[in-house]
């Protein structure tokens, strides 16, 4: 995410103020204040160490629910996701014939939704909540009437109040030890996974529980399952060490490109905005882009939130189901005891691959929104140093994403083309939700 | 690069004695110290400590950040092998913004000078004698500038009357919604003949809390180790710069040898701890520290991290109950117990209510000797590991008993000191450097010491810790040995001889010169 557009969001909004987009609205546009919000949660995401993937997933998706609930409140063409999303009872409502500024509600719903899933994070991003709250809370309530302020801003808190108070049964709300538990034993065999990183909270797999939470929309973690990997075998001729061969042979022959693409891919916690905010990103830049309205905003961000979030459920579950070891374990053992791989491999087990996974829902979302051919340019890494990359499709940047888990030597070639099948499917879940008529 | 290696590999040596449990007795009420670290956001980092000979009796004062508080110093006037004992001083050094400080004798007058790091405007001060110190940027053409400043490192470059100083700094303190990817330049003040010249950009700058110059490849010309905060940088990692005399500095790059690390840097510490003749690195952050080591034959700076292997990552609280990741500062290794072996100590607090981390982080002292080169966590045990939000820190011998001492700046709580008091500690000898100007305290340079069938070594650096450092005195332990050879690299590369001094005592080396008893 370039922070320089972000900056001159604000910047924009400082010195010369904004119209009104709305009838309700004579302040800030109302979209103005979602992507404002939006670029200061990957931000956050990057700089608070309990957002792992998995867990950064479920604070975008719970976030995008909150803004979208409170505009929709408000929207005939907007249907409410209460009664579709698992456990989401009625949302609170407004009062019948009463004016609402819709940026004063989502400036509201926004701040203390975003306060309340990223409570972890350090004093820099509390600084940072708290000059967005305030400085720009005060410059969305500028010119719109007190009782209008009052009223409006009442709403969006209360309607965070109700979608956070949901989250916290769906058994992510509480993360300990950034998700790495405190005692694990690697069950025996030399096909299960054992630690790989000599980081000492990773000796333990993260998250072996997320598989196990509440969905979004999907009925259970297991709603989309996968075939077992091929199964595991040291013998030369079996298919598990083909799959190991191939790593090895492309790690010692990465072209230059393949390299841009594993580093492009590789969206590291707490060192970006992980994949789900990376797709997030990608949408944001196509939002921007394509000058979209609030509403656009908001069916756009939510739907790829839910997706990403139940694709993590998913995959989660697959992984702790199979528990498989990792390409460095086995080619260390088998093939060559000083391997080295490209990209640092994450923690907890190989099968199925979670940007993958995450990348095919998020790529199943976009495209029912945007279509098969959309093409796009992605520069969420431009401040990391990393160029634009163009794609002719979103399916086009998940294949690539996938097979940037190959070129990093993190990934056997399964994990990742099952993956991909997986994110798919959950994303079709997300794709059955009523949300915005167009 | 590699050819002093087997040589001092055959030299050094672990013992394989026990290790004898190090003691320390907190001293903070009694010593007469009353600072305190304080301040918000812009204070979140820093608060360093210096320790240095202003009195001319050859025990350290201790000069201590205050943040919003003034800066103090408190003369040292601790009888030998007593209590602790310090009183404040009038200096000219209690400046407020001070995140942390530095001794050098910057114009080799043989009086120690002072940097000050700021959250502003940068100061050198000119030492004046007895402890009274004036402003001299204007008359050594420094230019302060006006940046969070965090971290500093000095050395003097061939032909240079003046040190070169490098600065870090740290965030756009002006960015307030979004800070992060706001690193500032660090700059680097070249020495020229009668002061210094205009700072250069050490660009890119990834927000550093940590720097050091350190001849890492023993080539006699060190280079610029900068720790940085991934937390704040966007397409950052760790630095080593080349600084060559009439050059234009240079980042050493994977085309070296030089590989990616990104951690949360927040301090270094330097030893040749693995005894293969070149500095061993240890990097503070959160969650897991680093050690890296030169990986053997190594073509350029390619380091191998030992921290898992040697005991010493220092991840997590060792006592209290908080199972959450730690936060290290300042690291400095010193032989805290005499047995001829550096240990380890690491300051560690929560940043500012981190949740994710630690709330109750103990300080660590880890101390060497343990099977197969492991360090083994005494903190608790030798009653130093203090749970306060902890900084800067400084290990130096404050009562002249030969046992390193230890003060530890906390952030908005006082700081703290130790009187080292470990029973049965082993021998010890002290030494300091001296040669002509420029360059008096002799930075730069290595001593050897030969006791007991090991050779220990040290490089002479001003910077790196966290915002705190000391000159003076270079302590070593020799065990049970009665005497010690040492001998020194001086900073043009001239080896001394190999020289005998007796156990238990403070040695001048003047360059040329048999080492000389100080009288204490």
């Amino acid at each position: 995410m370039r922070i320089g557009r972000c900056l001159t969001v604000l910047a924009t909004l400082g010195m010369l103020g904004v119209g009104a987009a709305s009838a309700q609205t004579t302040g800030v546009a109302p979209e103005l204040v979602v992507r404002n919000w939006y670029r200061l949660v990957l931000e956050l995401v990057r700089h608070t160490p309990t957002m792992s993937p998995p867990v950064a997933s479920r604070a975008m998706a719970y976030i995008g629910v909150s803004a979208y609930e409170t505009v929709a409140a408000g929207a005939d063409d907007m249907t409410s996701l209460a009664g579709q999303l698992n456990g989401l009872t009625d949302v609170p409502t407004r009062e019948t014939g009463a004016v609402y500024d819709e940026a004063v509600a989502l400036q509201a719903a926004l701040s203390a939704s975003v306060a309340s899933f990223f409570a972890n994070t350090g004093p820099t991003g509390q600084r940072a909540m708290t000059a967005v709250t305030d400085k720009f809370g005060a410059k969305v309530s500028e010119g719109v009437p007190a009782d209008v302020v009052a009223r409006s801003a009442a709403y969006g808190r209360a309607m965070a109040a109700h979608i956070v108070h949901w989250s916290q049964g769906d058994g992510g709300a509480v993360v300990e030890n950034m998700g790495f538990p405190y005692d694990y034993t690697p069950k025996e065999g030399p096909q299960y996974w054992v630690p790989t990183s000599l980081v000492r909270q990773q000796q333990a797999p993260l998250l072996p529980q997320w598989g196990n939470n509440r969905p979004f929309v999907m009925p259970t973690g297991n709603a989309c399952p996968l075939p077992a990997p091929p199964e595991y075998s040291e013998d030369p001729g079996s298919q598990f060490y083909a799959e190991a061969k191939e790593v090895f042979d492309v790690a010692a022959n990465l072209t230059d490109e393949q390299k841009t693409i594993a580093r492009f891919w590789s969206d590291d916690p707490m060192l970006s905005p992980t994949p789900p905010g990376h797709w997030m990103s990608i949408a944001l830049q196509i939002l921007e882009r394509d000058g979209a309205d609030v509403k656009t905003h908001l069916d756009v961000m939510t739907r790829l939130g839910i997706g990403m979030s139940d694709a993590f459920i998913g995959c989660w579950y697959s992984k702790f189901e199979y528990d498989l070891v990792r390409p460095v374990t086995y080619i260390r053992r088998v093939i060559d005891p000083n391997w080295e791989t490209a990209l640092i491999t994450p923690p907890f087990p190989e099968y199925p691959s979670g940007h993958s996974t995450q990348s095919g829902a998020a790529a199943t979302v976009l495209t029912a929104l945007y279509g098969d051919a959309y093409a796009f340019s992605d520069a969420t890494h431009e401040d990391d140093g990393l160029a634009v990359r163009d794609y002719t499709s979103f399916w086009d940047a998940a294949e690539e994403a996938g097979l940037s888990r190959l070129y990093g030597g993190i990934h056997f070639r399964a994990a990742i083309e099952r993956g991909l099948d997986q994110g798919r499917c959950i994303g079709e879940h997300t794709n059955a939700l009523k949300t915005l008529v167009k | 690069m590699r050819a002093v290696s087997a040589l001092l590999t055959c030299l050094a040596g672990l013992p394989a004695t026990a290790q004898t449990p190090p003691m320390f007795a907190e001293e903070t009420t009694s010593a007469g110290i009353a600072a305190t670290f304080a301040g918000e956001w812009e204070e979140m980092v820093g608060g360093g400590v210096a320790t240095f000979d202003c009195t001319g009796d050859d025990n350290p004062e201790v000069l201590i950040a205050g943040g919003v508080n003034p800066a103090g110093l408190w003369r040292n006037e601790s009888p030998v092998g007593g209590p602790l004992a310090f009183v404040p001083q009038l200096s000219g050094l209690e400046m407020t913004a001070v995140s942390g400080a530095y001794p050098l004798d910057i114009d080799s007058d043989g009086i120690m000078d002072v940097v000050l790091l700021r959250v502003g405007e940068n100061v050198v001060m000119r030492g004046l004698g007895q402890c009274r110190f004036e402003r001299a940027n204007e008359a050594w053409g420094f230019d302060g500038g006006d940046a969070w400043s965090t971290a500093f490192s000095a050395a003097w470059e061939a032909g240079a009357a003046f040190p070169t100083l490098a600065i870090g700094n740290y965030i756009d303190r002006a960015e307030e919604a979004f800070p992060w990817g706001s690193c500032t330049d660090n700059w680097l003040h070249r020495g020229g003949a009668a002061g210094f010249k205009a700072h250069l950009a050490l660009t890119p700058s990834y927000c550093a809390l940590s720097m050091l110059f350190t001849d890492w490849n023993r080539s006699g010309t060190p280079s610029l180790r900068v720790s940085n905060d991934r937390e704040y940088y966007k397409g950052g990692q760790e630095q080593l710069w080349d600084v060559s005399p009439g050059a234009a500095p240079r980042l050493y790059t994977e085309a070296d040898g030089w590989e990616r690390l990104r951690i949360w840097g927040m301090g270094i510490a330097s030893h040749d701890v693995t005894g293969d003749g070149y500095p061993d690195y240890f990097l503070t952050s959160m969650a897991d520290s680093k050690f890296q080591t030169l990986k053997p034959d190594a073509k350029g700076p390619a380091y191998a991290d030992l921290a898992w292997v040697r005991g010493i990552t220092a991840h997590r609280p060792y006592t209290g109950g908080d199972l959450r990741p730690s936060t290290g500062w300042h690291a400095q290794f010193e032989d805290v117990n005499n047995d001829g072996l550096a240990d380890l100590f690491v300051s560690k607090g929560n940043v500012w209510d981190m949740p994710d981390f630690a709330k109750d982080d103990p300080n660590n002292l880890l101390v060497a000797g343990g099977p197969e080169g492991r360090f083994v966590e005494m903190g608790d045990v030798a009653g130093a590991g203090s749970m306060q939000a902890a900084r800067g820190a400084a290990l130096a011998d404050l009562n002249g008993d030969g046992m390193v001492d230890l003060i530890v700046v906390n952030r908005n709580s006082p700081a703290q000191i130790w009187r080292n008091v470990t029973p049965d500690a082993g021998g010890w000898v002290q030494l300091r450097l001296g040669q002509p100007a420029p360059n008096v305290d002799a930075i730069g340079a290595w001593i050897e010491v030969r006791a007991g069938g090991a050779v220990q070594r040290r490089e002479i650096t001003s910077g790196g810790g966290h915002a705190s450092g000391s000159l003076g005195w270079w302590h070593f332990g020799i065990g049970g040995a009665s005497g010690a050879e040492v001998r020194v690299l001086w900073p043009d590369g001239t080896t001394g001889p190999w020289q005998a001094v007796g156990a238990k005592a403070f040695y001048r080396l003047e360059r040329g010169a048999e080492p000389k008893v100080a009288a204490r």
